[in-house]
Parts: structure tokens; sequence; C-alpha cells
């Protein structure tokens, strides 16, 4: 792993989560630009689970492979999942469920970091 | 429709999530350890287990939101309550039981205490919600 890439990934999913507890807070449905946070963050998410893949493939030294494809694997679905469960509820709920995706997020790529390193 | 969301609109729609994270996490934790070693500590990991099905059953409940679902998912929610009291009590008072922990070990103290706080908040969800004509 590119441990700088990663940590700034994990300092946006921690600023979009916090946003969405704002949001929760203040009663607000998810809002444009925070979803379109969630979109670029999905965007580097997706490049972040390729360029990793493509580094086990080219053989990589990981103590456990199938952890670190578990975590990709999820590290690319949870946010999408996130958004379409979370804007269909119209109150502030839908915000907490986008807030819990990002935690979770932000949860798996410093596993992901810990798992690569050892 | 109102009756028939219920269960999965407002505080619901966030328990479904958090459910979910647990049901996908606990998932993978017991596959690994059951796949990669499993005669190491084999009620821990058969412990994971069963409580990555209570989660899977719990969330797939909350989710669908029938008036059937409803049943199940108070009985998996009160079944997932009772793991994590026995596992973490267990846990802390004989920690060689447990070699290897699982995700009800220590009260979930490896995932931030979620574990014990989650099905409190399932069962005040599923029991605060009076029956609708539809329910």
């Amino acid at each position: 792993m590119i441990d700088v890439v990663a940590w700034v990934l994990v300092a946006a999913c921690l600023a979009l989560a916090l946003w969405g507890v704002v949001g929760a807070v203040r009663a607000a449905r998810p809002a444009g630009p925070q979803l379109l946070g969630m979109a670029v963050l999905e965007v580097a998410l997706l490049v972040q689970a390729v360029v990793a893949g493509v580094r086990l493939v080219g053989g990589a030294d990981v103590p456990s492979t199938g952890t670190v494809v578990a975590y990709l694997v999820v590290s690319v679905i949870v946010l999408p999942a996130g958004a379409l469960w979370g804007i269909a509820d119209r109150s502030r709920w839908g915000n907490g469920v986008i807030a819990v995706s990002c935690l979770t997020a932000a949860v798996l790529v410093v596993r992901l970091v810990q798992v690569w390193g050892g | 429709m109102a009756e028939a969301r219920s269960l999965r609109s407002g505080p619901g729609r966030l328990l479904v999530a958090v459910y979910a994270v647990f049901a996908v996490s606990a998932c993978f934790r017991a596959s690994f350890q059951l796949v990669t070693e499993l005669g190491r500590a084999p009620l821990a990991y058969l412990l994971s287990a069963f409580a990555a099905a209570v989660y899977v059953v719990a969330t797939v409940a909350l989710a669908r939101s029938t008036p059937r679902s409803r049943s199940v998912a108070i009985t998996a929610v009160s079944v997932e309550l009772a793991g994590v009291l026995v596992v973490g009590t267990v846990s802390v008072l004989m920690p060689a039981a447990f070699p290897d922990a699982t995700v009800w070990s220590v009260f979930g103290r490896g995932y931030g205490f979620v574990p014990l706080v989650l099905p409190v908040l399932g069962l005040w969800w599923l029991l605060g919600r009076r029956r609708g004509p539809s329910d």
C-alpha cells in the first residue's frame, strides 16, 4: 500500500462521515455535494483496489492475501451500498446511513494498511 | 405502504446498515478462521460462524420488514444479545477458553463495543414499534 495515499483516503472518508453526522443532527437529507464527494471517494477507492490488485497479482508480499482481497472488495462496495440505502430514506436517518458507510470505509482502509504492512 | 416499510425506515434504516456491516465482517472473519485454522480454536471459530449467521438473519429480517420477519428479527436480536453477554462474560472470566477472539469476545471490545450496544438498540426499535394494521 502507498501509505500516504491511504491516509488521505481515510481522512476523506472521515470528513464525509462527519458531514453525514452533521446532516443527521440537523435533520437534513443527504445533499448533492455530499453524494458527489462520495462518488469521487468511490473512484479513488476503486483506483486503490485496482492498484493493490495489480500489485498482488505481480507477487506483492503480504501476510494474508485472502484478507487483503476481502477488504479491497468490501471497500469498493460499501459507499455505493450506503448511498443507495441512505438516499431512499427521506429523513435524517439517510444521512446516518451515509455516515456509517463512510466510517466503515475508513476502518477498512486502516485495516488494509495494517494487514498489508503485516 | 407506510406500515410495510416501517421496520426499515427512519432509525430502522440506520440499524439495517449497521447490521449489514456486522453481517459482512462476521461472515468474512468466520470463513477465514474456519478455512485456515479450524483446529486451533474450534470453539471460538464455530462461535464466530454462529455470530455471523445471527447477524445475517437479523439484517435480512430487519430489511424485509414483514410481520413474519419482525418475529424472526426479534428472535435473532435476542439470541445476539444473549450471545454477546454469555460469550463476553465467559471470555472475561476464562480467557483460556478463547485463545482467539470472536466478534463477541470481551463484549465486542475489538469492535468498539458496538456488538454490545447493537442488540439493545435493535430490541428497543423492534419492540417499540407498535403493530400497525398490516404489520
